[in-house]
């Protein structure tokens, strides 16, 4: 114990190792052994490789058009494996494209919602007392809002690009990470070596970096992938509703001009069925990954075995 | 219950309430490209019209005597005029509500009943087969966007069958008694009302079966299945009595979420509740209908939260005081 | 015919890929009206032996063998039907941590009752009710306060609720597992001494499983005394512990540590204190004496070969090499 960084790293305290030094590596081992979480990362990793791929092997051309009625709503065919739309474009290529742009939006939204969330949380675990209230109180008024029609009202006080998308219901989902992490954190200040660490000087920032965050990464992740998944499922509601970015065409846009162009009464299922799976599929692969992560870490973060 | 924590929920809900008004205030009236703002400066609009909101709003006073013209309207109840039905807000709104009512109750009724029953079954076996299929079925149906559920249920039911009504409340042009009204209402009613369910009940099975789970493994549990009681009376009077403090709370706290639904399903199936009118307003621009509708689910959510605050003092004897 | 007989018993958990044996190969006797005592530190098996008799063990958890036989019925293999009109009404259980073993949200006295008509669907709703009150007045509870909510009694009140219950449809055998855990000092002494006039006044047989040396001292005939899932001493409770002005003759050097590190009240942080080091890992397979590792006179030979059982006196017998060689 001779000076404070050594203090630091000698200070063993079973329980409250067992999460710090666990090796990420563990945790992505435990995701794999997990089958919902093998199926959340193998779908993952299809629907990466088709949206990020399918696009270079059969580019999309917003400006060719069905220059025929012949050409308008075709059923799946060779020449248009999903069939067409209601303007005669090819909607698998669409589809391709479209992935792009609702993970685009749904990754940039989590993005803003997990830093505000997690930040806050981070805020007002650590320092508890005033702050914590006044930080909690907001967070509670938000949680309480409902966020679909606030997400709605916001894009259309606000124009329609995906940069407003994104922002918007970044800015609407970070409530949940809030509490989440809060409450984590609140529980491992009063950890005994987070005690002693601050007992012996160590600064409110070192304490936070080297012994709050580490330990909270996990969690953080976790409610990445849940966080993701409700991102994905917002971008496509507004998207639906008219108020996407009515030039980055989204699987929700394509949904919404499918809806709007009376393509369902003419039984074109496969205008509507693609943009959806894609979308399902897309979810369901976050959520798997964030559930399965979830009770991964959840007994780890117990402090069970 | 005490008087003082009623008195203590009522503030907070007061304060909420106020919070959640003056918070809509800064939405559409101060910020910058927020509607009012846009509409005093605009100037191809109506000069009639425009005359009555300057006058309405007070336009012409600094923001703060605004936000006390807008609070004043508010109590009187008075939710500005919608441009596109040339009516108050009020009255846009009043014929919407009760179908909307209708929609959420019953999904909302349903999915209680089917995701708390699912949520037993799939605990009571926990780590079974029918438990990871319920809560993979679960997943599944609650990744699907409420829209394109409905969609589906539309090219099944609708589409390709035509089994049940797909658009709208009542069939139009049907003369009927009121049984013929009630049974036609009823029959346009079970679509969007299953497609509020599917994806609701997913999330409450999964909600309810964690809960259990974690109730399963208290001790009086233990006590009951030593008191050799059979396992269905173990699993609802033990276990779901005491996992309902739990579900209570989560349900007010996914109204919010059935309401997002609600806007969806309403828009698809042009049932003619607020949803739809929240999807007209944002086709339209007619701001203030939009406002209202938002105000309104708003207060839904708050008033859903502090009922079930309530409720749960009179479900946990731990925590009631007579 | 004894009422309670086990034998060579082993439980298994599954844990992680492998499996842990807490309980190996016991056998056990408990006569009518006898009051035995169950002693070791926490995960020496005690609890897990408590509850494979009525077949409340968790999922994880198996018999892989022996026999449980409970008034001439074999409870292992029953069907749970049958096992279910048994509890209770054959073998009661009075469990540890008062606080959450009662159902908070239901209130006191229907608890008692819910037993009462599981098991005589005949039973007067009314005959039922008056024996609920008398139940919790033999425990010393006042009818007055039967529809109490749990958290509306004390830790005390709550146990004597739990033993009313307990006694609701009249069992041969009362299970008590740590009956007097997390109770003041008051409570358990006012808990022991109800033990002890109920097992006469209820002819009850009672099998006690604590950590509690004293405990086990003031209600039991007998002790049984366990290590690491196998029981290394077992003998009368005023033989092994000794009694006012004689000394205990206990045999094993575990119970030895046990009574010296157990000078006053109660609390397992004594006991730790005054043995050091762990019970082995019994997931991994042990040669020779489990207690060898921290027993003061361990010797070559019992690192290597598992100890005989030993009679010592009538009804007193030891598990230790030590008393092979007749030296101690």
């Amino acid at each position: 114990m001779s000076n404070l960084d050594d203090t630091a790293g000698e200070l063993r305290d079973p329980e409250f190792d067992d999460v710090a030094s666990r090796p990420h590596r563990g945790i992505w081992k435990s995701l794999w052994h997990d089958p919902m979480g093998r199926s959340g990362l193998i779908m993952l990793g299809f629907v990466l490789v088709v949206i990020m791929i399918g696009p270079l092997i059969f580019p999309f051309d917003a400006q060719s058009f069905g220059t025929s009625a012949a050409s308008i709503l075709q059923a799946p065919s060779r020449a248009h494996w999903m069939g067409t739309t209601e303007l005669g474009q090819d909607v698998f290529r669409q589809f391709l494209v479209g992935g792009r742009i609702s993970l685009y939006v749904g990754l940039s939204a989590t993005l803003i919602a997990i830093v505000l969330g997690a930040g806050l949380g981070l805020i007002s675990g650590y320092y508890a007392g005033w702050r914590d209230t006044v930080l909690m109180r907001i967070t509670d008024f938000f949680l309480v809002l409902p966020t679909l029609p606030l997400i709605i009202v916001l894009a259309a006080l606000f124009g329609q690009s995906i940069l407003v998308t994104s922002l918007v219901i970044g800015l609407t989902s970070w409530p949940q990470t809030a509490r989440i992490i809060r409450s984590q954190v609140l529980s491992l200040r009063e950890r005994p070596l987070v005690q002693r660490v601050r007992s012996l000087g160590a600064g409110d920032l070192r304490i936070m970096r080297k012994h709050i965050l580490p330990n909270v990464a996990p969690l953080i992740f976790a409610n990445l992938a849940l966080v993701l998944s409700g991102a994905v499922l917002a971008q496509a509601a507004l998207a639906f509703l008219g108020l996407g970015d009515p030039v980055q065409v989204s699987w929700g846009t394509t949904l919404h001009n499918a809806f709007n162009s009376g393509a369902m009464s003419q039984g074109a299922w496969w205008y509507v069925m693609t943009p959806g799976v894609g979308i399902v599929v897309m979810v369901l692969a976050f959520s798997l990954v964030g559930h399965s992560l979830d009770r991964v870490l959840n007994p780890l973060l117990r402090g069970e075995q | 219950m005490s008087v003082r924590y009623l008195a203590k929920k009522l503030t907070t809900l007061v304060v909420t309430l106020y919070v959640t008004v003056s918070f809509n205030f800064l939405l559409f009236h101060v910020l910058p490209g927020s509607p009012i703002q846009l509409l005093a400066r605009s100037g191809h609009y109506d000069p009639a019209a425009r005359a009555q909101l300057v006058k309405l709003f007070g336009l012409n006073h600094s923001l703060f005597t605004q936000y006390f013209i807008y609070l004043k309207n508010m109590l009187h109840g008075d939710l500005g005029f919608s441009y596109v039905f040339r009516k108050p807000v009020t009255t846009v709104l009043g014929g919407a509500i009760g179908n909307t009512l209708l929609l959420v109750g019953t999904a909302t009724l349903v999915t209680i009943l089917v995701g708390v029953w699912l949520g037993v079954m799939a605990a009571s076996r926990a780590h079974s087969l029918t438990d990871a299929s319920i809560t993979v079925t679960s997943l599944g149906l609650w990744s699907m966007p409420d829209f394109f559920t409905g969609m589906i249920l539309i090219f099944i039911c609708g589409v390709w069958t035509h089994i049940l009504p797909i658009s709208g409340l009542v069939t139009p042009g049907l003369v009927t008694g009121p049984w013929g009204h009630f049974v036609d209402v009823a029959r346009h009613l079970v679509l969007p009302a299953l497609t509020l369910t599917f994806v609701n009940a997913a999330e409450f099975s999964l909600i309810s079966r964690n809960t259990l789970v974690d109730v399963m493994v208290e001790d009086y549990m233990l006590t009951a299945r030593a008191k050799g009681l059979r396992r269905r009376t173990i699993v609802w009077r033990h276990a779901l009595r005491n996992a309902m403090l739990p579900i209570v709370t989560a349900t007010a706290l996914y109204v919010g979420m059935i309401l997002g639904g609600a806007i969806q399903v309403e828009t698809v199936f042009s049932w003619p509740g607020m949803g739809l009118l929240i999807y007209n307003s944002v086709v339209q621009r007619d701001y203030p209908v939009l406002e209202g509708c938002f105000l309104l689910f708003a207060i839904a959510v708050i008033a859903t939260n502090f009922i079930s605050d309530l409720l749960y003092q009179v479900l946990d004897p731990r925590v009631r005081r007579t | 015919m004894s009422l309670l007989e086990i034998d060579n018993l082993s439980v298994d958990y599954r844990v992680g890929s492998g499996s842990l044996r807490a309980v190996d190969h016991v056998s056990l006797r408990v006569e009518p009206g006898e009051a035995v005592g169950i002693v070791g530190e926490s995960g020496c098996g005690k609890t897990s032996l408590g509850l494979s008799i009525p077949m409340l063990l968790p999922g994880n958890a198996e018999i892989s063998s022996g026999s449980i036989t409970l008034a001439d019925h074999e409870l292992v293999g029953m069907s749970e039907d049958q096992l279910n009109q048994l509890r209770w009404s054959a073998v009661a259980f009075v469990f540890q941590g008062a606080m959450n073993a009662l159902n908070p949200v239901q209130r006191v006295d229907r608890q008692i009752l819910e037993a009462i008509t599981a098991h005589e669907a005949k039973a007067d709703k009314h005959e039922a009710t008056e024996r609920v009150l008398q139940l919790l007045d033999l425990v010393g509870i006042s009818p007055a306060r039967a529809k109490s909510f749990p958290h509306e009694f004390s830790g005390g009140m709550r146990q004597r609720a739990m033993i009313a219950m307990a006694l609701a449809c009249r069992p041969s055998l009362l299970i008590a597992d740590e009956p007097t855990t997390a109770l003041d000092v008051i409570s358990q002494a006012q808990i022991l001494a109800l033990l002890s006039s109920l097992r006469r006044s209820e002819d009850l047989s009672v099998l006690m499983i604590s950590h509690d040396l004293s405990a086990i001292k003031r209600v039991c005939d007998r002790i049984i005394v366990m290590y690491a899932g196998v029981i290394v001493e077992s003998g009368r409770t005023e033989e092994v512990l000794g009694r006012r002005g004689e000394p205990a003759q206990a045999a094993h050097p575990y119970t030895q540590a046990l009574i010296g590190a157990h000078p006053d009240l109660h609390g397992e942080r004594v006991l730790a204190q005054g043995l050091p080091g762990h019970p082995p890992d019994l997931s991994k397979p042990i040669a020779g004496c489990r207690f060898a590792d921290r027993c003061p006179y361990a010797m070559p030979v019992c690192r290597e070969v598992v100890p005989p059982t030993l009679a010592i006196s009538a009804g007193h017998i030891a598990a230790c090499h030590l008393l092979s060689k007749g030296a101690s």
